[in-house]
């Protein structure tokens, strides 16, 4: 029994990064119908910005206090937010009119460019976060579920909450909704497409920015290529849940995480990423569009 | 006027084509004073950390024979590749290599990345010196050009299985990260392990790449192990024990040489790493009579201490002059008749006398624990 709850408990603590950067993913296919490549670097750099901030405050383990450890990530995830909102400047709105393929290739390009930047910038080796959290917790049926973790799935939660609010009460929400069902009749209602993409950006970078911070706190080390396998296990999470489909991403991430929780749990680590990515071809076999994604028929 | 434009960015492209083929070529290239010596590292990537360390020694064994006149009358020169542990970056960087026309190449810490690059210099004929990469699958290829000086993975499987038996340990675990050198050293410790009378209770795989190994720790929690080996690298390895430790899994957790390095007490915290046990080839200041050189590598690197890998890169360029003036010639067959002759070459922590598999008889391999944040022999 202790077991099942702590495999829940570790699953949707992994669900929870994932589902943040899936969110990134997601936001930015639905408004402009590309596949961020360098989503998951981004990731790497708001963990890296955490790094960098949390060094120059002196780290140190509690002596920051909850309230500093917040600031950190806030700052943070402006930064990355503000990079992500320069990539998205510089690198795609050129090529919005492009053929697809180039502003896909694009984005594997800054992918290339933020990885190996970070590790000129920061080195090759794994860094040690300078911030070790504590791991007192409390005992469910037998199962260690400690104030970190729970700490890590309220703060993500709070932040989709925050994005589902923002989305769906305000106008820059109802903007980018416009956004996605039809670019050109946006412009000529007014809207400034443009901005409303920066600011798409602009979230979508600062919460995979967030997770990463978060998760080089709960994890301990950083490393220059962290980004590569999350971005490619959000993008998974992103497409299981429907790509378009905000709730879908948070609920694509919680499962892929709760799939391969359970897949070790049930067969073995080596086979961890070989049931995640079964049950998300039978998925996808039985409903293509995701989960809680919508046929989008194209009109002429 | 686009005309123009177009044929403008044509000529700087082909520009930049041919700046970029240049590039690689103009080093490297020895003078007729230089004998040209590939190095073969993990530069860039999780083992990097290694992978410096060793550089580190080989260049300063290399300016230790150097200052000392050179061999047969020439300075060697070294140009190193970065394999990144990869093999497929191994084998350009092999294949770069073997372009420059070194004379021999030292260098090999992946045993994943050393086996396709083992098969590059082999059809180029050029002699590579291992120092580190202990795969028994290296020399199974049956390369004569291949001459490895570290202990193989058969012997440090027996050794850890050894110590489990001796402390009691009846119910092990195995965890490899599929690369090919833990899997082998997974392999032998298994039935090492069952041939001294214990039972594996679980032989499992991470992905190096992760960070999250919770579902795997609390599997194996419920397993209730009395040992738990590790046999792959030290970037995983690290956090493996960090969360082994959170979790309070049972029992004592052993690692092979992948993960002996100063970053696994880092990256798994003090705390964590206190009481971990390493199944590897001690380092410079265990061996006796390697205090000069420890000294004199602290000296030359600011202080750092030398890894665990540091001795036997030095002991390979040592190995290599020494070869080089025996064989009289840098002609790679006399290169390679020489090494296979070696007998009894004193070097750092070990006499070296090559086997029929180019390999060394004996392994110093040692049971190693961390007390205070440092590496001290176990008993």
């Amino acid at each position: 029994m202790e077991i099942l709850v702590q495999t829940l408990a570790d699953g949707l603590v992994i669900g929870a990064f994932y589902s943040l950067i899936a969110l990134g993913y997601t936001m930015v296919f639905g408004i402009i119908k590309l596949l961020n490549f360098a989503h998951g670097d981004l990731y790497m750099l708001g963990a890296f910005v955490g790094y960098s901030l949390l060094s120059m405050v002196g780290g140190g383990d509690s002596g920051m206090g909850l309230f500093g450890i917040l600031v950190v990530l806030l700052l943070t995830m402006v930064i990355v937010g503000i990079a992500g909102m320069g990539i998205e400047r510089i690198a795609y709105r050129p090529l919005l009119l492009a053929p697809r393929l180039s502003i896909l290739i694009t984005a594997i390009g800054v992918s290339l460019f933020l990885e190996n930047g970070a590790m000129i910038a920061w080195g090759a080796q794994y860094q040690v976060y300078p911030l070790q959290l504590s791991h007192a917790g409390i005992n469910l049926f037998g199962a260690t579920i400690t104030y970190t973790q729970i700490g890590l799935v309220l703060i993500s939660a709070l932040l989709m909450l925050g994005l589902h609010l923002f989305i769906n009460r305000t106008l820059y929400g109802k903007a980018m909704r416009a956004i996605a069902h039809d670019q050109t009749a946006c412009q000529l209602m007014g809207i400034n497409v443009h901005k409303v993409i920066g600011l798409t950006f602009f979230i979508g970078a600062s919460l995979a920015a967030g997770a990463g911070t978060m998760a080089g706190a709960y994890y301990g080390t950083v490393n220059f290529m962290m980004g590569f396998i999350i971005g490619l296990k959000a993008f998974t999470a992103a497409v299981l849940g429907g790509i378009g489909s905000i709730p879908g991403a948070m609920l694509g991430g919680l499962l892929l995480g709760l799939m391969e929780t359970a897949g070790t749990f049930v067969f073995g680590g080596s086979w961890k990423d070989v049931v995640a990515f079964s049950l998300l071809i039978l998925i996808l076999v039985l409903k293509p569009t995701g989960i809680m994604g919508e046929k989008v028929t194209e009109r002429m | 006027m686009k005309k123009w434009g177009s044929v403008v960015v044509a000529a700087l492209l082909s520009l930049s084509l041919a700046v970029a083929g240049c590039a690689n070529q103009g080093q490297g290239a020895a003078d007729a004073n230089e004998i040209l010596v590939g190095v073969l590292l993990p530069v860039t990537g999780n083992n990097a950390t290694d992978g410096k360390d060793m550089q580190n020694a080989i260049e300063m064994a290399v300016k230790k024979v150097n200052d000392s006149g050179g061999v047969l009358g020439k300075k060697l020169k070294i140009e190193v590749a970065d394999d990144g542990c990869d093999p497929q970056m191994a084998t350009t960087a092999a294949n770069k290599l073997v372009s420059q026309n070194v004379v021999a190449v030292v260098g090999g810490y992946c045993s994943g990345a050393t086996l396709p690059s083992s098969g590059v210099f082999k059809n180029a004929n050029i002699p590579m010196i291992v120092p580190a990469a202990n795969s028994a699958k290296l020399p199974a290829q049956g390369y004569d050009t291949l001459f490895l000086i570290n202990g193989l993975t058969p012997d440090q499987a027996q050794t850890a299985a050894d110590y489990m038996a001796a402390n009691q340990a009846k119910k092990v675990a195995l965890i490899h990260d599929n690369s090919a050198y833990a899997k082998d050293l997974a392999d032998f410790a298994k039935a090492a392990v069952e041939k001294s009378g214990g039972t594996v209770i679980a032989y499992e795989a991470i992905n190096p790449e992760e960070k999250d190994f919770s579902a795997l720790v609390t599997k194996l929690k419920g397993l209730q192990p009395d040992a738990t080996y590790f046999t792959g690298y030290y970037a995983a390895g690290g956090l493996l024990v960090k969360q082994f430790k959170q979790k309070a899994v049972p029992g004592l957790f052993l690692v092979g040489d992948g993960s002996f390095s100063e970053d696994v007490i880092k990256i798994a915290g003090a705390d964590n790493a206190e009481g971990l046990l390493i199944t590897a080839t001690p380092t410079a200041e265990f061996i006796e009579g390697a205090e000069a050189f420890t000294t004199e590598y602290k000296q030359t690197y600011n202080n750092l201490a030398p890894g665990p890998f540091s001795a036997l890169s030095y002991n390979a360029v040592n190995l290599l002059a020494d070869a080089l003036k025996r064989a009289n010639s840098t002609e790679r067959d006399a290169i390679k008749k020489a090494l296979k002759e070696t007998k009894d070459f004193q070097a750092l922590g070990q006499t070296i006398s090559f086997n029929a598999q180019n390999t060394l008889d004996t392994s110093n391999f040692a049971v190693l624990k961390v007390t205070g944040g440092k590496f001290i022999l176990a008993k």
